[in-house]
């Protein structure tokens, strides 16, 4: 039976390379690795770049990418602290004005792709520096910190639910999943994006608005780096400028293994969301396994590189059984 | 399309599986369980460095394994791949998970440490610092290679002696957030503004714990200021980096470079007289010291404010208060480098 034939949705692949990694996981730790504790961990510790995730997807489903995100949330950091240390402003506010920032910073991003035409691969490489520089200026390389209680409670803290102690983080989280998984699968914005990294010039002419299309999707995601930073700051009680370096990689990998196609036009916030987990999973249990940590970039490796050659056999056998039923005629050798 | 039910129906029976699998597991160790091992178990000590992979750190990892084979302590070494905090805080909440007993840790950045070290300690885990310092209520005992102050000093005296009490000078420190380097900045400086109000410091460049940056920033810093006397590279990967790009730009014995690395590390600098003096102290009695200090502060036998601490073959050490100190920093130069081998 052909992979196309057992798997009629790429995300049931994810859910079962999940699944494999969860009982690989499980075998190699079989005291620590099964507890709810720890499974929540897992999850508090991938909520940022969860976050962030949700976002680049629907950036890089229009063939687009950002490599700035760490940047951003690393300015968003910055911003957050000197609003609440140095302008005094109550920490809602604080946080509140790091979510701007961080939606002004995928605003100019989005409009240097879109007016200047220059591969975002190019643009994103240099706001990467450019915020950094920013955030590196802004705080003169001193962290803020001695945050109020109640908002470290937000990165560090658990609500009761009867037995279980939930990160308070995970509902915000699965409501940023949920709401972009809705987004881009259920919404005319949403197929917009797809139609733009299938074929921009033909989606362009058949009505999408390009321009404003991008421009929307890089200020959503610098909007939701904004969003990360604020937990991350409540998670690691420091507001700091060499925060989130080499984020991106990270992020771009989940989504990458997540079956978001980097030509654009294929994917999805649901696989992207899998595979973040997949790699969340495969490092704890790694952890957990004594595996030392250079030996866990390779399996990483390998594991990106597995997941992206089975996307891609996937996609051409579901391509073949597409024109199959089409009756057209495939020849072998293809 | 049923195949595809059976499968999101096949992970969700796993997924549920795996998690009700915690309800037969027995509870984490209880808070206030008395201190030391269960007689016939043995001592778990979860050691983390700044970075893996690095000569300084690999000294300090077989000074420790030399202590817990002594002792018989079971130590579970892992560090980052890169000097990042992020991970050293993914790497002891997966400690957390596993109940280790001790947590030792050279943390990247004090405070960002701080709350999984607390959460550590809620769990019964005891928790010290070694090289590099977290913020002082999130451990019980810091392991101190030597006073900051001491450190400091020797390198501001040493660059005196080589280059006069007036001159411009530039420090290369690691990052920008790590506890120790700033440390001794601080104490630098002091130094300065005490005795040798005349040198000044144009400036002070990260290098990240990567030795090709420390060359590059070096190189930056000898065009930008050409009449600069001496270079300050103050960890063991900054120092080779910045003694290579001096003698590279052809200023060897114009430009001073005085810093803290391992003479492994500089030796080929120093036998070329880019270099006079490395100053450091012994990363393998660091990480040797690091296991008694774990192993004691477990059992209760370390107690704040000791003044004084038995360690192996160590002799006896300081305690000042809640930290523990190796000794003085020592000299390598041309003249003994050939007897050590780290």
């Amino acid at each position: 039976m052909s992979l196309a034939g057992i798997f009629s949705r790429r995300e049931s692949i994810l859910a079962a390379i999940l699944s494999l990694a969860i009982l690989a996981a499980c075998i190699a730790n079989p005291a620590d690795f099964p507890r709810v504790s720890n499974l929540l961990e897992i999850l508090r510790l991938a909520t940022e770049a969860g976050i962030i995730v949700v976002g680049m997807t629907a950036v890089i489903l229009t063939a687009g990418i950002d490599l700035s995100v760490g940047s951003i949330l690393a300015l968003c950091a910055v911003i957050l602290g000197k609003s609440w240390h140095g302008a005094g402003l109550p920490i809602a506010a604080a946080a509140l004005v790091a979510v701007a920032a961080g939606a002004a910073c995928g605003i100019l991003n989005g409009l240097l792709i879109t007016r200047f035409g220059l591969p975002p691969l190019i643009i994103t490489l240099a706001t990467m520096a450019l915020y950094r520089g920013l955030a590196l200026g802004l705080s003169r390389a001193e962290p803020v910190h001695g945050y109020p209680d109640g908002f470290l409670w937000l990165g560090q803290g658990t609500w009761k639910l009867g037995p279980v102690a939930l990160p308070v983080q995970l509902p915000v989280l699965l409501v940023v999943v949920l709401l972009g998984g809705i987004v881009v699968g259920r919404t005319y914005w949403g197929r917009w994006l797809y139609a733009v990294g299938r074929n921009e010039v033909a989606a362009g002419l058949s009505g999408v608005p390009v321009r404003a299309l991008k421009l929307a999707a890089y200020t959503a995601l610098g909007l939701l780096t904004g969003l990360a930073s604020v937990v991350y700051v409540a998670r690691v009680s420091t507001a700091k400028a060499d925060a989130g370096i080499m984020l991106e990689l990270d992020v771009i990998t989940a989504c990458v293994l997540g079956g978001v196609s980097i030509f654009g036009g294929d994917g999805s916030v649901w696989g992207a969301t899998l595979g973040l987990l997949i790699v969340a999973v495969a490092r704890r249990g790694m952890d957990l396994a004594q595996v030392p940590s250079a030996h866990q970039s390779i399996m990483l490796g390998l594991l990106l590189i597995l997941a992206v050659a089975l996307h891609s056999a996937w996609s051409q056998a579901m391509h073949r059984a597409a024109l199959e039923r089409a009756g057209a005629v495939v020849s072998e050798g293809e | 399309m049923r195949t595809n039910y059976t499968i999101t129906a096949a992970c969700l029976a796993i997924m549920l599986l795996v998690a009700s699998g915690c309800a037969r597991r027995p509870q984490v160790t209880p808070v206030g369980q008395p201190a030391g091992p269960a007689p016939g178990t043995q001592l778990t000590v979860a050691m983390i460095p700044k970075i893996e992979g690095i000569d300084y750190f690999n000294a300090c990892q077989r000074g420790a394994q030399e202590g817990a084979a002594e002792l018989g302590v079971r130590l579970i070494y892992r560090g980052p791949t890169e000097n990042k905090v992020e991970r050293q805080i993914e790497i002891v909440d997966g400690f957390i998970a596993q109940g280790v007993d001790v947590v030792a840790i050279s943390p990247n950045d004090p405070v960002a440490i701080a709350p999984v070290l607390r959460k550590a300690a809620k769990a019964g885990i005891k928790v010290i610092t070694w090289d590099a310092d977290a913020a002082p209520d999130a451990r019980e005992f810091f392991v101190d290679q030597a006073t900051p102050q001491s450190v400091g000093y020797a390198l501001v005296d040493e660059m005196v002696a080589q280059v006069g009490p007036e001159a411009k000078v530039a420090i290369v420190t690691g990052s920008l957030t790590a506890a120790n380097q700033n440390e001794w900045i601080k104490h630098m400086k002091a130094r300065i503004a005490e005795k040798y109000p005349k040198l000044t410091i144009v400036a002070t460049k990260p290098s990240e714990e990567d030795q090709q940056l420390a060359f590059t920033v070096t190189q930056d810093l000898l065009k930008a200021y050409p009449d600069i006397k001496g270079i300050f590279a103050i960890t063991s990967v900054a120092f080779p980096g910045a003694a290579d790009a001096v003698e590279q730009a052809g200023k060897k014995g114009k430009v001073a470079v005085v810093g803290l690395a391992t003479p492994k590390g500089m030796k080929p600098w120093v036998k070329s007289g880019t270099v006079k003096t490395v100053i450091l102290w012994n990363p393998v009695d660091l990480g040797y010291l690091t296991i008694y200090v774990a192993k004691a502060v477990w059992e209760g036998t370390l107690r704040p404010g000791a003044g004084e601490f038995r360690a192996g073959r160590l002799g006896t050490v300081k305690v000042q208060g809640r930290e523990v100190v190796l000794g003085e920093p020592f000299k390598f130069t041309a003249g003994n480098i050939d007897q050590f081998e780290f």
